[in-house]
């Protein structure tokens, strides 16, 4: 297996000064489900924009496809990364069959249109995410589920090797939330796509990835030198296999909440118990079921 | 298979538009305070014995004929870029301070008392051409400052400049003698008048080789009206777009509006009329609104000699009686198809 993504002490701060991203490296192997969970304003966000190439680090590299990713024009850099926002709708009604093409747009022909091979990507990517049968609805007339098969549909069809998701399902109602889900497990099985998920569910991520990453907020540099309790930490970053990152312990100190946690098979689920939560006593009389061997750190 | 828009149509369509306006244009060429008769008029005219029909024709009619479809398209073009890239269905050829600019190049050009003239133009085009390139370029200056894709600090910097420049515009007017004030106003107003075949030849020339720079960046549009950073994530050089599309329709503007004054609603009006008919496209919008605003200004300037002669009204007046309302018309009819009004 080849390395698809990949950061090597990756340091990150916005023009303000703090940094958001302190020496941060991880590896992501290709075709690999990536979910990225953790606090707001840990740098979830920033992490998915320096890989799409929008921020530049202060310092550390960055590879894609196993080229530092400065080496890359916007352009090709396009072929290699596609990326799902949180909705952007423009003031103009597109159609579903226009915006995704508008993948292609880079390759267009000379004359500003596109070429077969360009309408055979739409219509397969069209295809794969189930938005054929309302192709020529605007996209405004859509539901969110919808709307968001359609940008996922637009991404596969920039045809890139890696998918970056920035929350695709908030907003979403459990059905779509599930559909959403199904959707990128079987592009990442059947088109060996790389899939990196910023997610705020994390026990819907833990059914799907395979790989889970939890970004803390940066503490400084002292911080990430010293070990965190009984774990080893290289401060920011864990990432490993679903079940051992998300484990009730790394979500408490990841996030500050204290959860209940129950297995259901082969994976756990979460909930997070506030302290006027009706059951938030259950917590006491049931001990998080906690992974017994220290979690892999990468 | 699902098919967007093909070449085929488009250029079908082009060509469709193109005769309407070739039509429109003979059509208004015979229209007039003198009547005139083509097949006279066509007979030619030797200097021996001048053939009035053919003057009429050729030195009044076609001259300000060919102006108003210059001016109509570039106003029309312009409109559908600016509102493209400022993602805002409001914007107008003059939103990032272009008509204040030129307003100003023209009163400071009327004040001054200059009466040389370049091409046989007064100074006062010239004057507006240079005050609504370099507003524009202080604008474009600002608003990069304020962050790298910051279309919002584009906005305001254009609307601060326009007010504070209108201000100056109201002062100098104050200060001025009323015959100067006079002159200054109708102008503003927007005004056709016969220009000299030069002068047609070399705007007619730069405006439609802006417009074919335009199309060339239309694909682009298209994805830059999903925002800068999903544009850009799709393979777009989005900096580059922008700025050929923001140089581009500033100098299609300021050519417009030193050959005419300002002329309001066509670059508002058209591209939103065109775009509730036909999508919002713009590899079809942007030639398809330029022919359609030709036409739509042809006409306006047509009922602007005729309704009052032998006088003549301001073609700016005429466009935005006839344009508000049948604009709103099309909106009623097909604002849900398009439009995200909920």
């Amino acid at each position: 297996m080849t390395a698809s993504v990949q950061l090597q002490d990756v340091t990150f701060a916005y023009r303000s000064g703090h940094p958001v991203l302190g020496g941060v490296s991880l590896t992501v192997e290709r075709g690999t489900f990536l979910a990225v969970a953790g606090p707001n304003g840990a740098g979830k966000s920033t992490l998915l924009n320096l890989l799409a190439g929008l921020l530049v680090p202060q310092s550390g590299t960055i590879s894609i496809e196993a080229a530092n990713i400065r080496s890359y024009r916007q352009r090709d850099l396009a072929r290699k990364v596609a990326v799902v926002r949180q909705e952007s709708i423009p003031p103009f009604g597109f159609s579903v069959a226009e915006t995704v093409m508008m993948a292609r747009t880079p390759h267009y022909g000379h004359w500003g249109f596109e070429t077969q091979a360009d309408r055979e990507l739409v219509a397969e990517a069209l295809d794969a995410t189930d938005t054929a049968p309302f192709a020529w609805r605007p996209l405004a007339d859509l539901s969110g589920g919808e709307r968001q098969r359609v940008f996922i549909a637009r991404a596969l069809a920039q045809d890139t090797p890696i998918l970056l998701l920035d929350e695709p399902t908030s907003f979403l109602d459990l059905k779509h939330q599930v559909e959403i889900y199904d959707l990128l497990k079987s592009v990442q099985r059947d088109r060996g796509r790389t899939i990196i998920a910023i997610t705020h569910d994390i026990n819907l991520a833990a059914q799907y990835c395979d790989r889970a990453l939890m970004l803390q907020r940066y503490q400084g540099p002292e911080a990430s030198a010293k070990p965190v309790g009984s774990r080893a930490s290289t401060g920011q970053c864990r990432i490993g296999p679903p079940g051992a990152v998300f484990t009730s312990a790394g979500i408490e100190e990841a996030f500050g909440v204290r959860v209940f946690a129950a297995p259901i098979g082969r994976e756990s689920v979460f909930l997070p118990l506030g302290r006027l939560a009706r059951d938030a006593g259950k917590m006491d009389l049931q001990p998080a079921p906690e992974n017994p061997s220290p979690p892999p750190v990468n | 298979m699902h098919r967007t828009l093909s070449p085929r149509t488009l250029l079908l369509r082009v060509a469709l538009a193109a005769v309407v306006l070739a039509a429109v244009m003979l059509a208004c060429a015979l229209v007039g305070t003198e009547r005139i008769s083509l097949a006279s008029a066509l007979s030619g005219s030797d200097p021996a014995s001048p053939n009035p029909d053919f003057e009429i024709l050729m030195h009044v009619r076609v001259p300000r004929i060919v102006l108003a479809a210059i001016v109509g398209a570039a106003l029309a073009g312009a409109g559908v870029t600016l509102q493209a890239v400022l993602r805002n269905p409001l914007a107008d050829p003059y939103i990032l301070g272009i008509s204040s600019g030129a307003g100003l190049g023209a009163i400071l050009a009327v004040i001054g008392g200059l009466n040389w003239t370049l091409f046989g133009r007064s100074p006062i085009a010239a004057f507006a051409f240079a005050g609504a390139l370099s507003t524009v370029w202080l604008v474009w200056m600002v608003g990069r400052v304020t962050g790298k894709f910051h279309v919002t600090g584009l906005l305001l910097a254009g609307v601060v400049v326009n007010a504070c420049f209108s201000a100056v515009i109201m002062f100098l007017t104050s200060i001025a003698r009323s015959q100067e004030v006079h002159a200054t106003i109708f102008w503003l107003m927007g005004n056709m008048a016969e220009e000299d075949f030069l002068v047609l030849w070399v705007s007619g020339g730069s405006v439609l080789a802006g417009l074919v720079a335009l199309f060339f960046i239309s694909p682009q549009l298209n994805a830059l009206s999903f925002g800068p950073v999903e544009a850009q994530s799709m393979g777009i050089n989005v900096r580059r777009t922008q700025f050929v599309a923001f140089a581009v329709a500033a100098f299609i503007t300021a050519v417009a509006v030193s050959l005419s004054g300002l002329i309001g609603f066509v670059g508002l009006i058209v591209p939103h009329g065109v775009r509730l008919v036909l999508g919002p496209d713009h590899r079809q919008l942007l030639p398809l609104s330029s022919l359609v605003g030709a036409v739509f200004l042809l006409l306006a300037d047509t009922l602007a000699r005729v309704v009052v002669a032998p006088a003549q009204l301001p073609v700016g007046v005429i466009t935005a009686m006839i344009g508000g309302p049948f604009f709103l018309v099309l909106l009623m009819r097909y604002n849900r198809k398009v439009y995200r009004l909920t």
